[in-house]
């Protein structure tokens, strides 16, 4: 090896090094987890000399974890073809027009990007209580569905316009309406969309705190984040608790990223970049 | 034309959960923000009586620092950083994929389970933190780091740049590798040294990169809530309470929901304007380049 190879591979190596050092704490959460909390105590920073399930065992039995995973599944599914569907509808005229309704809807669409959640939650928890939405899968369903529906529309919005318009213009010599032509012709198009746009929805439904901590109240609904939360508090929380419901809460997204880290990383920064 | 007009009905579904959930509820906070309205019974109007208690008290002067305090060290800390990343990973390209992967995983985990994990990472009792200094013999700078008013926002700002640095470098090395070929390879035959071929051809052609990485991490760290929320509850002293948390407090810890209103529209106000600010300082500056 010439000189500058080995200064390029000491460099790549170290590299390596200094990546695989950021992912410490997740090795740390896992390694704690199977630990007791007296090891723990002991040796904060020992590994396991045995892989100890006991802490598992407990958070399982506490958590009504299966459950939650459960709510989290459909929740996302029911939110993912709610946000597709109004928001490619939307996007399709938006993509085909542009005159003085279009720039408004999408300046509208804008502010609801924009908008933090924490503006509208308080009047939106008014509204759910007066509607009697408040602890209801169709409540919570509601509100993720809003959420996520502003970035579904620019996303859609941008995705369609780069479709030729040949194929619209011969069905519409054939006298179709501007729905059959939206279901017939555009939606079957918008799959690879779909795609990337269900895993920003994954995402935010898995992970995402505020709302289902305000709108949920009764354990049987708790997504996975609240059960995590509800079983944990907020005093006096003990490692051999915190750290299996740590690896439990991520385990499910963690386990997806392995298997589709290329296409995740792809579609999460294309969604930012678009 | 009347054909034509049909078109927008596709748009009208989508149309109504905006304004149900968007514009409707910032109409209506703004109505509840002048009222005295404590979540059940009658709302009292109350004129500015909100806005007032909002400015005459520093505790939300403070809130309000500290919110932006926060944003400022997590953008500036994570936009450099990743792009020190993706400099580094653009110019070795058999690792690449890899790292990147690495440094995205933080990203995929809830901020619950991270603020729990840190929050026992940083404990003064047997945390990893303290325990990995006493192993390398800086028992010295040992301590509560977020029981400690001078260290708690750094701490917490830490982790949420540790969280999300792997997104700022996925999206930087996207806009490195919309570099022209023929550009980095001008720059090789004339002799430029890598930090060079940086300095003065990548850096001003990544412009829309930076812009969208600066945006981005200001709309997401100008709400952060569930960190402190978790770890430090916005103590010590104050030190870690965020705007939002205040919001979040005052509905469900006090049921003070005109006051949260009140808030909510400041806050609402402080997003427009630093976006305002931002998105014309950035454009002009990609134009300039």
């Amino acid at each position: 090896m010439t000189l500058p190879r080995i200064a390029s591979f000491a460099a790549q190596a170290a590299m390596v090094c200094i990546v695989l050092v950021m992912l410490t704490p997740v090795f740390y959460m896992i390694a704690m987890s199977l630990r007791t909390a007296a090891e723990i105590v002991e040796q904060p920073l020992g590994l396991p000399d045995r892989l100890y399930f006991g802490n598992y065992v407990n958070a399982l039995s506490q958590m009504a974890y299966l459950r939650s995973v459960v709510n989290s599944i459909g929740i996302t599914l029911a939110v993912t073809v709610l946000v597709a569907f109004l928001g490619s509808m939307a996007a399709y005229p938006l993509a085909r027009r542009t005159n003085r309704f279009t720039r408004l809807v999408i300046m509208l669409v804008a502010l609801g990007l924009a908008t933090p959640p924490f503006v509208t939650i308080t009047p939106i928890y008014v509204i759910f209580r007066n509607l009697g939405l408040l602890d209801s899968y169709l409540g919570i369903i509601l509100a993720f569905t809003a959420l996520n529906l502003p970035l579904a529309v620019f996303f859609y919005t941008s995705f369609i316009g780069a479709i030729p318009k040949e194929l619209e213009e011969a069905a519409r010599l054939d006298n179709c309406n501007d729905w059959q032509i939206y279901w017939y012709i555009i939606r079957p198009l918008l799959g690879p969309a779909t795609a990337t746009l269900s895993l920003f929805v994954t995402l935010m439904v898995w992970n995402d705190f505020t709302y289902p901590l305000l709108l949920l109240t009764s354990p049987e609904k708790f997504t996975v984040m609240i059960s995590v939360y509800r079983f944990l508090g907020n005093l006096n929380v003990q490692p051999d608790q915190l750290f299996p419901a740590a690896v439990l809460g991520s385990l499910p997204l963690l386990v997806l990223f392995v298997i589709f880290q290329r296409r995740i990383v792809a579609g999460v920064t294309a969604g930012a970049v678009k | 034309m009347h054909r034509n007009l049909r078109i927008y009905w596709l748009t009208a579904p989508a149309l109504l959960v905006i304004a149900c959930f968007f514009i409707y509820p910032i109409l209506l906070s703004l109505q509840m923000s002048f009222t005295d309205f404590r979540g059940v019974g009658e709302a009292e109007y109350v004129g500015w009586k909100n806005y007032d208690r909002f400015l005459s008290r520093s505790r939300y002067a403070n809130a309000i620092w500290v919110t932006l305090k926060f944003t400022v060290i997590v953008v500036v800390v994570q936009t450099l950083l990743g792009l020190l990343f993706a400099a580094l990973l653009h110019r070795m390209p058999a690792i690449r994929n890899f790292c990147r992967a690495v440094l995205f995983t933080p990203a995929m985990m809830s901020f619950v389970v991270v603020g729990y994990v840190w929050q026992f990472i940083y404990s003064p009792f047997s945390g990893g933190l303290n325990a990995l200094l006493a192993a390398v013999g800086l028992d010295s700078l040992a301590r509560g780091w977020l029981g400690d008013p001078d260290t708690a926002l750094y701490a917490i700002a830490f982790t949420h740049v540790w969280m999300f640095v792997g997104y700022t470098t996925a999206i930087f090395l996207v806009g490195f590798a919309n570099i022209p070929q023929e550009i980095e390879e001008a720059g090789r035959l004339d002799g430029a040294k890598s930090w060079q071929r940086f300095w003065y051809l990548e850096r001003p052609l990544l412009a829309g990169s930076f812009t969208v990485n600066i945006i981005l991490s200001t709309i997401g760290t100008l709400k952060t809530f569930e960190l402190p929320f978790i770890m430090t509850r916005g103590g010590p002293d104050r030190a870690t309470n965020t705007l939002s948390l205040e919001i979040v407090n005052n509905l469900f810890g006090a049921y003070r929901f005109g006051f949260a209103s009140a808030l909510s529209i400041v806050m609402l106000i402080m997003v427009v304007l630093v976006a305002l600010v931002q998105n014309g300082y950035l454009r002009r500056r990609e134009e300039n380049t």
